[in-house]
């Protein structure tokens, strides 16, 4: 064999090699948008993790909060839609940075996500969701915070 | 940051599960008020197999002891979820759970 053909054969076997791996770690926010994690308020937050594109008030995405938190420290939501979501993202203007948490949804799967965050006070919570198709989808709530958490 | 809880069950096609990480999710303001170093987790990725089903990049203004619920599907009874968790000192955690 040629040595030139062995060599792009080795290529090949590299890419193949590499490919599933980067597959499997996909985005790490952190590390690839670190100004968003620093922002103070949500909107500054929300154009450092999604940049400037028009964002669309939906009502596709459900949004489940309590509206009065009686502990700060633990307020379950609940976020789940049928649209087909790329990242889903969840800031508060009530902490002092305001990213809290951004999912990355894996290919052909659905949003449907519960967990908990902290709040020192009463604050809107935004959702920002980016569709495959790359539009942005926003909806925000008010939850009414009555022990502050974050030793607050 | 230490240990996680794993529940994993299949249903229809759809694996729902239960997660809780340990963590006491402390950021820098909280860290300083209770006199304890941050200690947050920053990320958390659920793979089974070569297959990525979760991931998430989180902060410190998630509750204590994180509890995650979610759902997702192509996964089989016996399959394993695993997860790996990052936390704000680089410090990595692994650990996993049959689908059941």
């Amino acid at each position: 064999m040629e040595r030139r053909k062995f060599l792009n054969l080795g290529l090949v076997a590299a890419a193949a090699v590499l490919a599933p791996m980067t597959n499997l770690h996909a985005v790490n926010f952190r590390e690839t948008k670190p100004d968003a994690w620093k922002a103070e308020k949500s909107a500054d937050a929300i154009k450092a993790m999604f940049g400037d594109g028009e964002l669309k008030t939906t009502d596709k995405i459900k949004f489940v909060a309590p509206k009065l938190a009686e502990n700060g420290g633990s307020i379950p939501i609940t976020l789940s839609t049928d649209l087909d979501i790329e990242t889903i993202a969840l800031f508060q203007d009530a902490n002092p940075r305001a990213a809290t948490v951004v999912f990355s949804v894996p290919e052909g799967q659905k949003v449907d996500y519960s967990f908990r965050i902290k709040m020192r006070q009463t604050a809107v919570v935004t959702i920002v969701a980016k569709a495959k198709d790359g539009t942005l989808y926003t909806l925000a709530k008010e939850i009414d915070v009555s022990i502050g958490g974050c030793g607050g | 940051m230490g240990k996680m809880k794993i529940k994993a069950k299949e249903k229809d096609g759809v694996v729902k599960v239960k997660a809780m990480f340990k963590s006491l999710m402390a950021d820098t303001e909280e860290a300083e008020k209770k006199k304890i170093e941050a200690e947050y987790i920053t990320y958390i990725l659920g793979t089974v197999g070569e297959k990525v089903v979760f991931e998430a990049t989180t902060s410190g203004f998630m509750a204590e002891n994180p509890l995650v619920k979610f759902s997702f599907t192509g996964a089989k009874k016996g399959d394993e979820l695993a997860f790996a968790l990052t936390d704000n000192h680089g410090k990595t955690v692994t650990d996993k759970k049959k689908i059941k």
